[in-house]
């Protein structure tokens, strides 16, 4: 187990270097001079020009600009917004946790819902439930996200009056950040000021529930699929065989000896949901004006803010890395034929 | 010959005449097995029809704007008029001619995409699985970085350096795509470099590029043409993304993501500006997904067994 | 003479169907079997003849894919055609357990080997605790495996096929069955281990005079522990008789033939003796005897009509004109 995880390590530190030299070049691949890029239309004098050069550095040669990237990264700096003068990292930690907790709530619905759609399946295939299921998770896997969150909109929002449009929470609540997840903020706000903050638990789930589903639906396409799939795979199986062969009950043969083999797969397709949910934030962020690192990145994009573009997409990209990272120990401990391979 | 001779005289079976159907016949009796398959096709067939002769089908001109008919509703709903079949939009633009122009633009632009990341993508996949040493494993750790990057993301950043446009658009989508077909094309180039043929193709003198591209691609194409189906659907889906968050195809140009990017504000009195772009997009990506389900269940003889 | 007593397993006329109703595929067709208690009954045939098909349908593990009929299907004074799921799961992996042709598949990698002997024991008998540990050590001890305390932590794919194989035979053994099928044990095991594992079925089966169906193609193997031989073809049974009678004196054309193939039968002869043909596939089912397209010996009316089984003194055989002794004659 400690050599599995040390090779896994090994692999994830020079994909991480690679990221940097990628994010340190993306900024350098802009077409023209950058400064006149960051500053925008208005001219700067030439001294101001040489002294903003040196200011970011950009008058070293290119090696030594990437070493002191590099040593900045190592440092934790990960410089400062152009617009707001604010810290990257403190920005990135306000606004993270508002997307972390819509890609939490969209990833349980598209688990659950996903996994219990494709066991069933499965076990039913060929049924009427099994040609819905694949023909509605075909359609969510073709779903362009944005149209489907004005949709659910419309209909829920505007239509039923069911769900607010955007935001986190109602104005009218006096919640203050302090895990930055809205439900857990929202509840303790309730119980400490019940007259003020009545029902402010049941306003923060209201505004989550539309972007979850939003962002949850392609995800959930995709598990299951995976599941139904990898369950008809493993039904084949000799070992399945064996275990009705032991008079197990349905139940035992389907959750004991069928699930557990047929999730390792699904365990990895859900690992890889993390890049698609970062990436669907950024939609589903934008559709519903939640204030998290999605809808951040891309304002940033829109002012040219290059410092958060970069290191934006550096602090996202290590978090897909490190998901993965996790997802793959797990799915080791899940395989022992993984785990004891030498 | 001699040795029938020798052969008892026994009621030998008479050897079974079977005429095998030709490749693509075998193909399409798999293909159109599949009911769903055949339907997207159709949709695609429509689309593409669409596209080729959009300024002959649509009504008008797609940036044509009615100022009189601001906002006007389908000809079946309320209000609507028959002058419109879709409706307009906010400026008064024909929508349905908005739609067909859009075919050409999606079209365009998934399979250009395709393209660019396809042929690199096979040439890169087949460099990797041949010298897996120093250029394999370059290669490969690059792609690992890539597909580290949520794909809209990475698309939206290449977006931010090359800015809006059309030709931009096609290049950030075809560098998004690029590791999957990289990856494919190695792993199932891996798997053929071990079996036989190749081995005996080699002891028969075959230069490198002859073995790359005449005997060991053909036999991983199946997988690739099935991606590539995948992927012009995921590219289409791309684009209409890049353009409803403004960094696509630049308006008035008809482009269906770039339709929806200001029907938020629409939400509550013109649906039809809202629904009909995304319906659009929705039923050409299932279409062209269907499709691609019927072309592996039809090109994969493991799948094609257990059916 | 054998029906003095009530046989354990009884079999009458069972076929079953694949496929659409419109258009089925007979896998079995009016098959009869019986088995005695302590008895080992070979079934022999070429692969696709349906031997694994009717005991997977008597054990219930065709799961709804195939349709079962058939006028008698007891054992052990239980009617497993009418009997509920429930019920027929206290019967399967109690008292009639099935090992498989694959040991390396035939386990559930995720699981150990422990864990896979004691899920029976639990199960079936209730065994908790200490008592559970010890009677699968037991069992491991049992059935040879080395350094059995250590292996019970094992994952499958630690094992060689052997031993694993071996653990199938502990997991089937577990509960002390009155019926085992031994469906192809040896024909995915090295030769060498082969001979073990044989040795160790029929051990097993003498020491608890349990029943015991081995499955197989080896016909060397049958010829030297069956006490009687059904052979099959596309789904019927042609001939069955008892040991030694069947092998020295075959009535049935096929059975004639399949002896005919064995290596040794054929010594000093330029080619091995085969028979010319394949077996008839789901469309080319011939309308008289399903063997008449291939037969030496077969006649107009072989070819327009089905035979029934005929009784005679030592089995019974699927054939109009069974083939006389030829030192006889």
């Amino acid at each position: 187990m400690f050599s599995f995880l040390l090779r896994r390590i090994g692999v994830l530190i020079p994909t991480f270097l690679g990221i940097t030299l990628l994010t340190f070049t993306l900024i350098r691949l802009i077409p023209g001079d950058p400064i006149e890029v960051m500053v925008g239309e208005r001219s700067l004098s030439p001294t101001l020009h040489a002294a903003a050069m040196k200011r970011l550095g950009l008058d070293q040669p290119i090696a030594t600009q990437y070493m002191n990237y590099l040593g900045q990264l190592l440092h934790g700096n990960l410089g400062t917004s152009l617009k707001t003068q604010e810290n990257v990292w403190v920005e990135f930690k306000t606004l993270f946790p508002a997307t972390l907790e819509l890609a939490l709530a969209a990833l349980a619905f598209a688990t659950i819902v996903g996994l219990l759609a494709g066991i069933i399946a499965a076990i039913k295939r060929g049924s009427i439930f099994d040609h819905g299921v694949m023909t509605i998770s075909l359609t969510g896997f073709s779903m362009p996200i944005f149209w489907w969150g004005l949709i659910l909109i419309m209909l829920f929002s505007v239509l039923l009056g069911w769900t607010p449009v955007s935001g986190r929470l109602d104005l009218a609540f006096d919640v203050q950040p302090q895990t930055g997840f809205m439900l857990i903020d929202a509840w303790r706000a309730e119980l400490a000021d019940p007259s003020l903050n009545a029902g402010a638990f049941k306003d923060a789930v209201k505004h989550l529930i539309l972007p979850a589903i939003v962002l949850g639906t392609i995800p959930l396409a995709v598990i299951a699929r995976m599941t139904r799939s990898s369950m008809l795979e493993v039904l084949r199986e000799d070992y399945v065989r064996t275990a009705r062969a032991k008079g197990l009950s349905p139940a035992r043969v389907i959750f004991v000896h069928t699930l557990r083999n047929a999730l390792i797969p699904v365990l990895t397709v859900i690992g890889l949901q993390v890049g698609t949910l970062m990436g669907g934030a950024v939609l589903t962020e934008t559709i519903f004006s939640w204030p998290g690192i999605g809808k951040w990145l891309i304002d940033a994009i829109g002012r040219r803010d290059y410092p958060v573009v970069q290191n934006g997409i550096l602090l996202v990209a290590s978090l897909v890395i490190l998901t993965n990272f996790i997802v793959d120990i797990l799915y080791g401990i899940a395989n022992p034929r993984i785990r004891h391979a030498k | 010959m001699a040795n029938a001779k020798t052969l008892p005289t026994m009621a030998v079976a008479e050897e079974p005449v079977i005429n095998y159907p030709s490749p693509l016949k075998e193909f399409w009796l798999g293909f159109s097995h599949n009911k769903g398959a055949v339907a997207g096709l159709a949709f695609i067939c429509l689309i593409v029809i669409c596209a080729l002769f959009a300024p002959w089908l649509a009504p008008y001109s797609p940036i044509e704007q009615f100022r009189d008919h601001l906002l006007t509703p389908p000809s079946w709903a309320q209000g609507g008029s028959s002058a419109f079949l879709l409706g307009t939009d906010e400026v008064g633009r024909d929508i349905l001619s908005r739609l067909i122009h859009g075919a050409r633009l999606s079209l365009l632009i998934g399979l250009s995409s395709v393209v660019m990341s396809l042929v690199p993508g096979i040439l890169m996949g087949l460099l990797a699985a041949f010298f897996p040493r120093w250029i394999g494993q370059g290669i490969m750790r690059l792609m690992d970085i890539m597909m580290a990057l949520p794909s809209l993301l990475l698309a939206v950043a290449i977006m931010a350096i090359l800015g809006p446009g059309l030709i931009n658009a096609m290049i950030a989508i075809a560098v998004v795509s690029l590791p999957a077909y990289v990856r494919l094309t190695r792993a199932s180039a891996m798997t053929e470099l071990n079996k036989d043929y190749v081995t005996a193709s080699r002891v028969a003198g075959a230069g490198l590029f002859r073995l790359m591209l005449i005997t060991v691609l053909p036999n991983c194409m199946a997988p690739l043409i099935v991606h590539a189906t995948m992927s012009f659907s995921s590219a289409i889906l791309e684009i209409a993304a890049l353009g409803f968050l403004g960094m696509g195809v630049q308006p008035p140009t008809p482009e269906w993501g770039t339709m929806l990017a200001s029907a938020r504000d629409y939400i509550e009195s013109a649906w039809w500006v809202v629904t009909l772009p995304g319906l659009t997009i929705l039923l050409s990506v299932l279409a062209i997904n269907l499709m691609g389900d019927g072309l592996r269940d039809a090109l994969d003889p493991k799948l094609k067994r257990a059916a | 003479m054998t029906t003095t007593q009530t046989p354990l397993l009884n079999i009458k006329n069972l076929s079953v169907e694949f496929g659409s109703v419109g258009n089925p595929f007979r896998a079995v067709e009016g098959l009869d079997l019986t088995v005695q208690q302590g008895e080992i009954v070979g079934i022999v045939g070429e692969s696709g003849s349906g031997k694994s098909v009717t005991m997977m349908a008597m054990m219930g593990l065709l799961e709804g894919q195939g349709r079962i009929v058939a006028d008698d299907l007891t054992f052990d004074g239980k009617n497993l055609l009418t009997i509920s799921g429930r019920d027929r799961r206290k019967i399967v992996g109690k008292d009639i357990a099935m090992i498989f042709q694959d040991p390396m598949t035939s386990l559930n990698p995720s699981y150990t080997v422990g864990y896979q002997i004691m899920e029976v024991l639990k199960v079936h008998q209730g065994l908790r605790g200490a008592a559970l540990q010890a009677r699968a050590l037991e069992l491991m001890e049992l059935v040879e495996i080395p350094a059995a305390k250590t292996r019970l932590h094992a994952y499958p794919h630690q094992l060689s096929g052997g031993m694993s194989q071996r653990v199938m035979i502990a997991v089937a053994l577990a509960c002390n069955p009155k019926l085992l099928i031994a469906d192809e044990p040896t024909t995915a095991l090295d030769v060498t281990i082969q001979a073990q594992i044989m040795d160790l079925l029929v051990n097993l089966q003498k020491e608890r005079n349990m029943a015991l169906i081995m499955i197989t193609h080896d016909l060397a193997v049958i010829s030297e522990v069956a006490h009687r031989v059904a052979v099959m073809y596309a789904g019927q049974v042609v001939e069955i008789g008892k040991v030694p009678n069947l092998f020295r004196h075959p009535t049935h054309p096929y059975t004639e033939a399949l002896l005919a193939s064995i290596p040794e039968h054929s010594k000093g002869a330029r080619r091995l003796s085969t028979l010319p043909g394949i077996v008839p596939g789901q469309y080319d089912r011939p309308k008289g005897c399903l063997l008449s397209p291939r037969c030496l010996y077969a006649t107009e009316h072989c070819h327009q009509e089905r035979p029934g089984m005929t009784q005679h003194d030592t089995g019974a055989v699927r054939c109009f004109y069974p083939l006389v002794d030829k030192e006889a004659v």
